[in-house]
């Protein structure tokens, strides 16, 4: 593992998702390993390997004559296999970067957030032998990895996720185009975003991803000064993306902020809702694991 | 229009109104940086508040500038004057009581030193140059500022002299400009301490009798150093003033007493012949008090005593405790009858003026006194025997004393007032014009002494000589009475006065051998001490032996025992005896001998003999001696006085006249600074409080006065300001609130 998967992957947050299992809503292409499920079970012939059974496997692809010889539960693997082919869509955009004066080296910043949480997943994915793709965004797909389903695949997602990148402004709707442009079979993509930019775009972006198939989760990446404001004295905001600037005492604007900001995540809500897409809110405090947890039992519950 | 007690105040200190603004600026300009991704929310909210906001914060602003002018403004005391008060409608008017008391010349304070208007001479400052310094830069100021203001001053001496007259003013009431500032400063130049213990106080009720109040608004200004004797002790003063400020006349004191630095003050209090009798060539006791009114006690102080002029070696005191006195006596003989006079005089300290006091002595050839004897057998055997003996035992120890013997009968027909004393020994009764002349004597300030004995009639004295309380004698008498002998206890009991004062004390072998057979009794229940009387001595039974009591301007003393030694032992040989009767020869003889100490602003009188004396009386006053001449007028009496109204200065005061055969005659008169003006201690804004309560003043120190302080007139706006202050405040606070510009509790989390 390389120093940057090191620092994406958090021992604590990886130990606690190996628990958890990643269900798919829906039936996507692709032969389905574990818990997946598929419409083409049984088709693939050549086989690959075996593994050891873990709990929750399917007891049809128990090798019993191996038990039979070896006393052991191990389980058939085809190398046609088709599993859960997972796009993991992590947004690079400048307004990523985002770290308030009060959280420096407290709290990451969205895209820090957002790469660890992308890996987590790539790392969970590939472990119950998913394929893993990944791919940086921001008015455009900046960077990715194509999906594979080998173990070392998430050391390239990491890879992918430190390579230092110049952050330019978001568009949602070309770069969400590019995506489904890109991804050849239909699969889970998951979308890691502030989502700040033109709503328009972005719902436009998602209804193409939907369009194509894809099942379509949205993990909302906010800071939490977003979302509270806190901001007291004489303060010049500027624009990280937008080139504006606004300078006024920030309690004077904190109201009609809240409303704004509030309406924006209610008219998130509702696309999200509208598309049947998988959407959670994360604030950049809180913990990446504790996140995930919520984010795969909600998965989970709405699936069964 | 509006003014301002402290009008630079405003000019300096309403640019601070601006202080908001630049606060507002400032912060701009040191704001926070913060890169911010959702400004789309930002700038949406700010499209949407823009106005609110800028309106919310110009309104602050507003506020705040408008809090720090409005306390700027109240702290500049500003008033606001009645209609045209200022701008040529009516006038302005302020009155200066200035203060010229004695005390004013205190010196005490930081040794500045000022030089005279006279020349180079430079002296330390005193209360009065402050005050006459305050007065010049009030004028100034008035004559500086805009409108019609007037000005008059008057010093409080000049005041309260002329009480039943309209008030003198050393400034006149006049309109204040550049142009006749000059005749102000010359005025003011002009003017100095006083010798005259009228202080502020009685000047304000003199000058209130004639005070104009009219629309105009008016500023009585009291310019003094308000000690305490003055200020805290006199009724008629606070409704004086609750009477002016009914009027609506603004009071402002200004108090030039500096705090004391270094020694304090010291007084010579009193300066009297203490006993004896005045006759030339004898002896004469004179005791001199000082008074020491510093916190710390004196050392070692020196008191220069002055005959007629002539030095003599002077006293020295060692110790006066602080706050206390120190009295030394001390003798002196004049050789030559006529008017002398005493001079006592301390070094030199705060206040100068107190530290000298004159007396006058009127010395006699010789002190005539008339024994009138009711022995039959003529006066060489008993009662006048022993009395002659004792008040002039001879050449050996001269008293001065000439004892002149009369029967009673010849009461009618001497003249009584050659004597300076009037001794009646057992007299047992006089006719009706002997009583009428002995009355009439004692009346005009003559001394009478009465020795009762065997040939007393009870009758008589209580119907003829005491009347009820009407007559000379002063106790009724009820009968002889005996005296058992006691060997333990004595029989006479000196009391508590001047005449028995040598013999007073433990156990005075002296008086001890003294025994008193029989002696008359004073009738039950009669108080001897009701109307002015007074015990000399008593019996050992509670009873008295001696007994004066006032009579018109004279004095009657009433000894119930013989003066030979018939009822008792006391002349026999015995030194006490003597001594008791000189002193009581001087102590009824001091109502005619006594020259009265005059206070300055006591008027010098000099009654002079119609028909012997010219008119024309030249008065000699100090300190130059300029002389002032006073025709004398009729007195009422059918005699003649001369009257010098006022004194203004201390020291001796000489009368010189002629007689019609051509003779010179010359009278002294010593007249005093009065001494309670050398206590210098303040009243204080405290005391002033309680002292003047219901009195709506505004007291300061001279030093504490600012520029602007001539616009003082018209009710103030500082407490209205102070309350809209709160206001304004109030109302910033709500808004600030409202604009969210005050800290919140954390809010639940948006998602």
């Amino acid at each position: 593992m390389t120093r940057g998967s090191r620092r994406s992957l958090h021992p604590d947050t990886i130990a606690r998702i190996r628990r958890l299992e990643l269900r798919a809503r829906e039936i996507v292409e692709g032969v389905l390993a574990g818990l997946h499920q598929s419409p083409f079970r049984g088709q693939s012939v050549e086989f690959l390997q075996h593994r050891e059974y873990v709990r929750g496997d399917d007891l049809r692809r128990v090798d019993w004559k191996v038990w039979g010889r070896q006393d052991r539960y191990t389980v058939k693997e085809f190398e046609e296999e088709s599993n859960l082919r997972l796009t993991l869509l992590v947004d690079g955009s400048a307004s990523m970067d985002y770290a308030g004066d009060a959280a420096a080296g407290v709290r990451p910043t969205k895209f820090e957030l957002a790469a660890t949480l992308a890996a987590s997943l790539a790392w969970l994915a590939l472990s119950h032998g998913d394929s893993v793709g990944c791919a940086v965004f921001d008015d455009g797909i900046t960077a990715s990895v194509p999906a594979r389903t080998r173990r070392s695949q998430v050391t390239s997602v990491c890879d992918l996720l430190e390579t230092p990148r110049q952050a330019g402004p978001g568009d949602m709707h070309r770069a969400l185009r590019a995506a489904a442009e890109m991804l050849p079979k239909r699969g889970l993509v998951i979308v890691l975003s502030d989502l700040l930019g033109d709503r328009a775009g972005l719902s436009q972006g998602l209804k193409l991803l939907r369009a194509r198939g894809h099942d379509v989760a949205v993990l909302h990446l906010l800071d939490d000064d977003e979302i509270d404001f806190p901001f007291e004295g004489a303060t010049r905001f500027e624009g990280l993306e937008l080139p504006a600037h606004v300078a006024c005492n920030p309690r004077a604007l904190r109201e009609g902020y809240l409303a704004a900001i509030n309406e924006f995540l209610v008219d998130v809500r509702r696309l999200t809702a509208t598309l049947r897409c998988d959407y959670a809110l994360i604030r950049t405090g809180e913990s990446p694991s504790a996140a995930i947890v919520r984010f795969l039992s909600r998965r989970s519950s709405a699936a069964s | 229009m509006p003014t301002f007690d402290f009008a630079p105040l405003v000019w300096w200190g309403l640019p601070l109104a601006a202080v908001p603004l630049v606060i507002h600026l400032l912060n701009r300009l040191r704001q926070r940086r913060v890169r911010w991704a959702a400004m789309e929310f930002l700038l949406s909210s700010q499209r949407r508040y823009r106005t609110q906001v800028l309106l919310r914060q110009i309104l602050l602003l507003a506020l705040r500038m408008a809090a720090v002018a409005v306390v700027v403004m109240a702290l500049a005391q500003p008033r606001w004057q009645a209609v045209g008060g200022g701008l040529g409608g009516g006038a302005v008017r302020h009155v200066v009581v200035l203060d010229d008391s004695v005390s004013m010349g205190d010196r005490s304070g930081p040794a500045t030193v000022v030089t005279d208007a006279s020349g180079g001479d430079t002296r330390p400052a005193t209360a009065f140059d402050r005050a006459r310094r305050f007065v010049t830069r009030l004028a100034a100021d008035l004559a500086a500022g805009s409108g019609r203001r007037e000005l008059c001053v008057g010093l409080s001496s000049h005041l309260a002299a002329a009480s039943d007259q309209p008030p003198v003013w050393i400034v006149p009431s006049q309109e204040m400009t550049p142009s006749t500032m000059q005749a102000v400063r010359d005025a003011l130049a002009g003017a100095a301490v006083s010798s005259g213990a009228t202080g502020g106080a009685e000047a304000v009720k003199a000058a209130a009798r004639g005070f104009r109040t009219d629309a105009d608004p008016t500023t009585l200004w009291i310019v003094g150093d308000f000690r305490s004797r003055d200020w805290l002790s006199d009724d008629g003063l606070a409704s004086a003033l609750r009477a002016l400020a009914a009027d609506g006349v603004t009071l402002r004191f200004i108090d030039c007493a500096a705090a004391p630095v270094g020694a304090g003050n010291l007084t010579l209090e009193r300066l009297e012949v203490a006993g004896g009798v005045p006759a030339s060539g004898v002896l004469m006791p004179v005791e001199v008090e000082v008074r020491n009114d510093a916190t710390t006690p004196a050392e070692n102080v020196l008191v220069e005593i002055r005959e007629d002029g002539a030095s003599r070696p002077g006293l020295r005191i060692d110790s006066i405790p602080a706050g206390g006195t120190a009295t030394r006596r001390f003798d002196v003989r004049f050789s030559s009858a006529g008017h002398h006079a005493i001079e006592a005089a301390l070094p030199g300290d705060v206040l100068p003026a107190d530290d000298a006091r004159w007396a006058v002595v009127d010395v006699r050839e010789r002190v005539e006194v008339l024994i009138v004897d009711g022995d039959p057998q003529g006066p060489a055997h008993g009662d006048g025997f022993y009395v002659t003996h004792a008040l002039a035992p001879g050449a050996a120890a001269a008293t001065g004393i000439r004892p002149r013997f009369a029967p009673p009968s010849a009461l009618a027909t001497l003249d009584l007032s050659r004597f300076d004393g009037v001794w009646l020994l057992d007299v047992e009764r006089l006719d009706a014009l002997a009583v009428t002349a002995i009355e009439a004597y004692a009346r005009a300030g003559g001394g009478v002494v009465f020795f009762c004995g065997p040939r007393t009639r009870a009758d008589f004295v209580n119907e003829r000589l005491h009347r009820g309380g009407e007559g000379l004698f002063p106790v009724p008498l009820a009968g002889p009475v005996d005296l058992l002998p006691d060997a333990d206890l004595p029989d006479l009991v000196p009391e508590d006065h001047p005449v028995v004062a040598v013999l007073a004390g433990q156990r005075n072998p002296l008086l001890d051998a003294v025994r008193v057979e029989r002696s008359w009794a004073v009738t039950r229940g009669h108080d001897p001490t009701a109307a002015g009387g007074r015990r000399l001595l008593s019996l050992r039974t509670g009873q008295p032996l001696a007994v004066e009591r006032p009579y018109g301007a004279g004095m009657v003393v009433a000894v119930l025992t013989t003066a030979a030694p018939t009822w008792n032992n006391w002349s026999r040989g015995n030194p006490s005896w003597v001594v008791v009767m000189l002193e009581l020869e001087s102590h009824v003889a001091r109502g005619r001998r006594a020259i009265a100490t005059l206070t300055v602003g006591d008027p010098v009188t000099i009654p002079l003999e119609p028909g012997s004396d010219e008119i024309d009386v030249d008065f000699l006053v100090p300190p130059s001696r300029a002389v002032v001449r006073h025709t004398a007028m009729p007195d009422g009496t059918g005699g003649l006085t001369a009257r010098l109204d006022v004194t203004t200065t201390p020291g001796l005061h000489e009368a010189r006249w002629r007689r019609l055969d051509g003779t010179e005659r010359q009278r002294l008169a010593a007249v005093n600074v009065d001494p309670a003006e050398g206590r210098l201690e303040r009243a204080g804004r405290d005391r002033l409080d309680r002292g003047l309560v219901g009195v709506p003043f505004r007291s300061e120190p001279v030093e504490a006065v600012d520029a602007g302080m001539a616009d003082t007139t018209g009710s103030s706006w500082a407490i209205p300001l102070l309350a809209v202050v709160v206001v304004v405040l109030l109302v910033e606070q709500a808004v600030a609130y409202a604009a969210g510009y005050h800290p919140v509790a954390p809010r639940p989390r948006a998602a």
